[in-house]
């Protein structure tokens, strides 16, 4: 599994985590029909915060673990050579087409939601969810892309 | 009346490309070079060439070069294009 493979992976694991965590707070909410203004912004901003912090800080502890464990395995230290080539690019921008098609697709559906009676609360709710749904497809898609063409 | 196009995007193909080439004989020619070495002479990543001699990725026009300018051949001795129906 190369560099790039792992990156995705932590990341695909934080995206689902916050995924669950979304869903654990929004479903109760939707079930008991008390869709709180004061509590919805709350867990959008928490859930978009953390989207960003933990893309970043994956990031960047992946670098430094792969770092450690490449010097442990081969008993000396080597300035890390993550390089992302042409092939890294092109399935890089593959995963992104993939994000951006899911994510259109869930904006249409809650526009509809919204057109068909559903409050305003729940068509940014179901984009929310939509948003972190396109990101676990693109980074799937990425994975696939990599065992496919590696 | 209507002609067959065919369409091949540089350095995308990920199924079985119609690209093929020589990259793994002519790295044994080579001193045995490992595949390690040559990626980090043509600045990729070694599942780049393992995927190319898979015949799963079909490289861009450029690293095709370089990679030929490696083994100092013609283009054509590295990579040779076999059509579909043929």
């Amino acid at each position: 599994m190369s560099y790039q493979e792992k990156n995705i992976t932590v990341s695909l694991f934080s995206h689902l985590l916050i995924g669950v965590y979304y869903l654990a707070n929004l479903l109760p909410m939707i079930q008991s029909s008390e869709l709180v203004a004061g509590r919805l912004y709350a867990l959008w901003s928490i859930v978009i915060a953390v989207n960003i912090v933990v893309n970043i800080i994956a990031s960047i502890l992946t670098n430094i673990l792969l770092t450690i464990v490449e010097a442990i395995r081969s008993r000396k230290y080597e300035d890390p050579q993550f390089i992302e080539d042409e092939r890294d690019k092109l399935i890089g921008l593959k995963g992104i087409r993939s994000t951006y098609f899911t994510f259109s697709i869930g904006v249409l559906l809650s526009v509809f939601a919204f057109i068909y009676g559903q409050p305003p609360l729940m068509m940014i709710s179901l984009i929310v969810l939509f948003s972190i749904l396109a990101e676990i497809i693109g980074d799937v898609s990425k994975i696939y892309l990599y065992r496919r063409g590696g | 009346m209507f002609q067959r196009y065919t369409c091949i995007e540089e350095g995308v193909e990920m199924g079985k490309s119609q690209v093929k080439n020589n990259i793994r004989k002519l790295r044994f020619n080579h001193d045995e070079m490992t595949q390690e070495q040559l990626a980090k002479k043509v600045g990729v990543t070694r599942q780049t060439i393992i995927a190319m001699e898979s015949e799963k990725y079909a490289p861009s026009l450029e690293l095709a070069f370089r990679i030929a300018r490696i083994f100092g051949v013609p283009l054509e001795e590295v990579f040779y294009y076999t059509p579909e129906d043929e």
